[in-house]
């Protein structure tokens, strides 16, 4: 439903301030006073730390404080489980201690490079560097599991504590290194496969990825004028922030502040904490402003990566393509902490057996602790594994059964009350998922004949080398948006109109985390158009825990949908009070989504999300057989969106969002042996550049209206990010006759295949 | 004490620092110009970029020593007042601002490029294009970006 401004490509809020340099990042905050701070991190996988000895560091001119474990007051956090100390090593008061999950047993051990075990604080950054090399720490180093498979074997060490878990998360269950557990079982597989007519069976090694947002992590701290800690800093939910930080330092939460200034990106990346604790605990400590900023490298090594995975999968189908059953069995590489393992892997347990009537379905999905940097948030946040499972063997199956893989879906495909793996069909009518694959399909040369549809031929070009082979290839996918699994969803904003007779001003109250995407714009586009004022009245206030309550997450694609919906609810309010009369008329509102529920820990069996987000990317490739290169003349993404707000933020998006996936399909390689990463640099961790794009990328979009969306909107921020590992990996095969079932699909890889063809 | 003169933007400048820093540590930590940004250590993301008489250079990666005497350009330096540099207009006009961290890099190669340049090449472009990382946009805005800009200036020459 288009709006005044609902629909328009407005100019983002922020273009001006960030073409000229004036827009402020957390690295970039000056204040009075201000020390600086440098972190020790372990720089090993496993150890026991027996002693830290700061002595030399802090004798060092120009040195203010060194922390270690012992002066944080609750050493723990984590997004999903504290499982995770802020500083690593012994505890300074063993009764606060014993208080920690765990009993605080295991606080004194590395488990990956990234941690962390003391904070320097110095009157320069060049004297913090200093002081972090005068420290003396001796570590008992311990067995390192590098892969997750080994991790499972009876003899393996635990690497956690028994954790007693807690209800609103039962996947996690801590058994042995098991950290979360997730089941479908659905029929009677089986049987299933004993009267297929094909059956399927690969193994796929699905690559971690690492987000390499363009600003590392940074921030300050510091105490302001109301006494309270603040961290001015990036992170994708500031109140969640909050909490963690109030927690380790062992605060109420109103005693901590987080702001957000202009954030250099984070595709999930700064959902977990990095700088904050630290900061905090500085800046509360010593009662002074401190920075820190993180180097590339110590971004590489101290957040996140996506999870890497291992998987089995075996499907059956009747003659027809009907498809009979799926088996999948999932290991993932959760590394040394929780982080968000658990729910990454119930997101890949709802998408590794794609959209589909599947009557017959047995999956496990496992997140394993090793000793590699922890597995936690990237965009699409599991769907693009299990995507990646799903739609490899959808392709795998098209080929077997001598079908087109358009015709495959298009048979199988869920539509109206068809149910999903976990027995309740997708909240809306999802006229997304065939929308989106006929529109990519036909971008890159599908026709419908009277056979149906059919790939275009990939003949030779006119110039193109005898090595040259050309093919096409394509993936359906579907994810969730908004948080799932029984959590009650729910974001808040205020809106204060001021003015005597006209309104004159309208305040926009919102927590939300611009990290690139443009949700303040979209904020301020859906305030004016719900309170119909023109856009110039309306201005959005600060991402500041200060003055706002939680808008949640910008994650899991939901920012737009339920910020919108808050606006609707506060706009609507803010307008009846003025009509009452009051000056200023100050409303505020939590939209609450409709209800999901826990899926059954046996059977998967429940009502997980409340909305989703359909997708399809195709693409054609050439692939240069001598040298193992890959190109892409031309690639689609639709995507249906439900309603564009700001059509070119949301073009950006999707923009993004493909070579996002294409960098993790193709050039991507984040290579850790024994524990220890080995591309920790820019030079050796490959992003795509221009020249790695393809000649041609058009964005589809499809507006198929939410029925609970602001504006019929639907979220849409990962989507385009999860079909396109798949969609290469089918091309891959249609030009070369080769299925790679492990990836990114470097040059290198390639030509092996090519030669163990030969 | 290392003793470095230059012109900043226009102004004259003298700065008294350790010996052995970049020119990025002197923008942003010395003087607090911190439209240029550090994403990386090793000349690699090109988010750094700025303009040494007349020539695109990265300043993580160019000693304070090798600008006495030189004529720095910042993202700072820019825009006249409200007025933007047509090259910055055309970020702005084709969308292809997201995050915006690797925005100052791009927009002050591409400045340099089209001041000596203004018929430059696509060859051209994409290779001064290449030397930037952007993890938002997936470059068809920026590449159309700097299609508008050179339009833009050529009109004006």
């Amino acid at each position: 439903m288009e709006g005044k401004y609902v629909g328009q490509a407005v100019t983002r809020i922020d273009a001006r301030s960030k073409v000229t340099g004036q827009a402020l990042y957390p690295g970039d905050f000056v204040m009075e006073g201000m020390l600086y701070m440098k972190l020790l991190f372990a720089g090993r996988p496993h150890a026991r730390v027996l002693r830290v000895d700061t002595e030399k560091a802090e004798s060092l001119p120009g040195v203010v404080a060194v922390f270690t474990s012992r002066d944080v007051p609750f050493n723990e956090y984590g997004l999903q489980y504290p499982d995770q100390p802020v500083l690593v090593g012994p505890p300074g008061d063993p009764e606060a201690a014993r208080q920690l999950v765990g009993g605080g047993i295991g606080r004194d051990e590395v488990r990956f490079v990234g941690d962390q075990i003391a904070a320097v604080v110095a009157e320069s950054e060049e004297i913090a560097a200093q002081a972090v090399d005068l420290i003396a720490v001796e570590y008992e180093d311990l067995p390192v599991l590098s892969d997750p498979r080994d991790s499972l074997k009876p003899d393996a060490p635990q690497l956690h504590p028994k954790y007693p878990g807690v209800s609103y998360h039962p996947e996690l269950v801590f058994e042995g290194n098991i950290a979360s557990r997730h089941r479908i079982r659905r029929g009677d597989v089986d049987a299933a496969f004993a009267q297929a007519a094909v059956v399927v069976e690969s193994e796929y090694e699905i690559p971690g990825q690492e987000h390499i947002f363009l600003q590392p992590e940074a921030g300050v701290g510091y105490v302001d004028d109301e006494g309270r800690v603040t961290v001015i800093t990036s992170g994708q939910w500031a109140h969640e922030d909050r909490h963690q930080v109030a927690h380790a330092l062992g605060l109420e939460e109103e005693q901590v502040r987080i702001i957000y200034p202009a954030i250099g990106g984070a595709f999930g990346g700064k959902e977990d904490l990095s700088v904050h604790i630290v900061l905090a605990l500085a800046a509360w400590k010593l009662h002074r402003p401190v920075k820190l900023v993180w180097s590339r490298t110590e971004s590489i090594i101290g957040h996140h990566k996506r999870h890497h995975v291992f998987a089995r999968a075996r499907w059956a189908a009747a003659a027809d393509g009907t498809l009979l059953a799926a088996e999948n069995y999932v290991i993932a590489d959760a590394g040394g902490y929780v982080y968000t393992t658990n729910k990454v892997m119930g997101n890949l347990l709802l998408t590794c057996n794609g959209p589909y009537k599947i009557p017959n379905v047995k999956t496990d999905v496992l997140g394993v602790y090793t000793n590699n940097i922890p597995g936690g948030a990237f965009r699409g946040f599991g769907a693009p594994q299990g995507n990646f499972i799903a739609e490899a063997q959808m392709n795998k199956l098209a080929e077997a059964l001598g079908m087109d893989p358009v015709e495959l879906r298009l048979l199988n495909v869920v539509q109206g009350d068809d149910p999903m793996p976990w027995g309740k069909p997708l909240p809306d009518d999802a006229r997304g998922l065939v929308d989106t694959l006929i529109a990519a399909a036909k971008a890159v040369g599908w026709q419908q004949t009277e056979q149906g549809w059919q790939a275009p031929a990939c003949a030779p070009r006119p110039g193109d080398p005898p090595t040259l082979k050309r093919g096409v290839g394509l993936a359906l996918g579907v994810k969730n948006v908004g948080f799932s699994f029984g959590y009650q969803e729910n974001a808040w904003a205020a809106i204060e109109l001021r003015g005597g007779r006209e309104i004159e001003a309208a305040v926009v109250y919102a927590a939300s985390s611009d990290v690139g995407q443009g949700t303040r714009t979209v904020i301020r586009q859906m305030a004016a158009e719900a309170l119909n004022l023109p856009l110039e009245l309306v201005t959005l206030e600060p991402t500041d825990t200060g003055i706002t309550e939680s808008s949640g997450s910008c994650s899991a694609s939901r920012m737009t949908f339920m910020i919108g919906n808050a606006i609707k609810g506060a706009a609507e309010a803010a307008l009846q009070k003025w009509a009452d009369e009051d000056r200023p008329a100050r409303a505020e509102y939590t939209y609450l989504a409709p209800k999901t529920t826990p899926i059954d820990r046996e059977t998967g069996y429940g009502d997980p999300n409340f909305s989703y987000g359909y997708v399809t990317v195709a693409t054609q490739i050439a692939v240069d057989t001598l040298t193992g290169q890959l190109y892409f003349p031309k690639m689609a993404c639709a995507n249906d969106v439900g309603q564009a707000i700001n059509p070119r933020l949301l073009t950006g998006q999707i923009e993004g969002g493909v070579i996002q996936g294409l960098g993790w399909a193709t050039t991507e390689h984040f290579i850790e042996k024994d524990g220890y990463p080995l591309t920790k640099t820019l030079s050796t961790y490959l992003v795509p550049t221009i020249v790695d794009i393809p000649d041609e990328l058009e964005a589809i979009v499809i507006e198929n209206p939410e029925p609970h969306g602001p504006w019929g909107a639907r979220g849409m921020g990962e989507m385009p990010l999860i079909p396109v590992a798949a969609a290469v990996q089918a091309a891959l095969h249609h030009a070369v006759g080769l299925w790679y079932d492990a990836f990114p699909f470097t040059t290198e890889r390639v030509l092996r295949g090519l030669k163990l063809k030969e | 004490m290392e003793s470095v003169t230059f012109t900043l933007n226009g102004v004259p400048r003298t700065v008294a620092v350790e010996p052995g820093l970049m020119l990025l540590d002197v923008l942003r930590d010395v003087l607090h110009l911190t439209g240029t940004k550090r994403g990386c250590d090793n000349g690699t993301c090109g988010a750094c970029t700025v303009v040494v008489n007349g020539k695109a250079v990265k300043s993580c990666t160019f000693p304070l020593a090798k600008a006495d005497g030189a004529e720095i350009t910042t993202i700072e330096g820019l825009a006249q007042g409200e007025h933007l540099h047509p090259v910055q207009q055309a970020l702005v006009d084709a969308g292809a601002i997201q995050c915006g961290f690797c925005t100052p890099g791009i927009v002050m190669d591409l400045y340099a490029l089209f001041e000596t340049q203004p018929d430059a090449p696509q060859q051209k472009i994409d290779n001064v294009l290449n030397r930037h990382l952007c993890r938002c946009t997936g470059y068809e805005t920026i590449a159309e970006a700097a299609h508008l800009a050179q339009e833009r200036i050529k009109e004006t020459k």
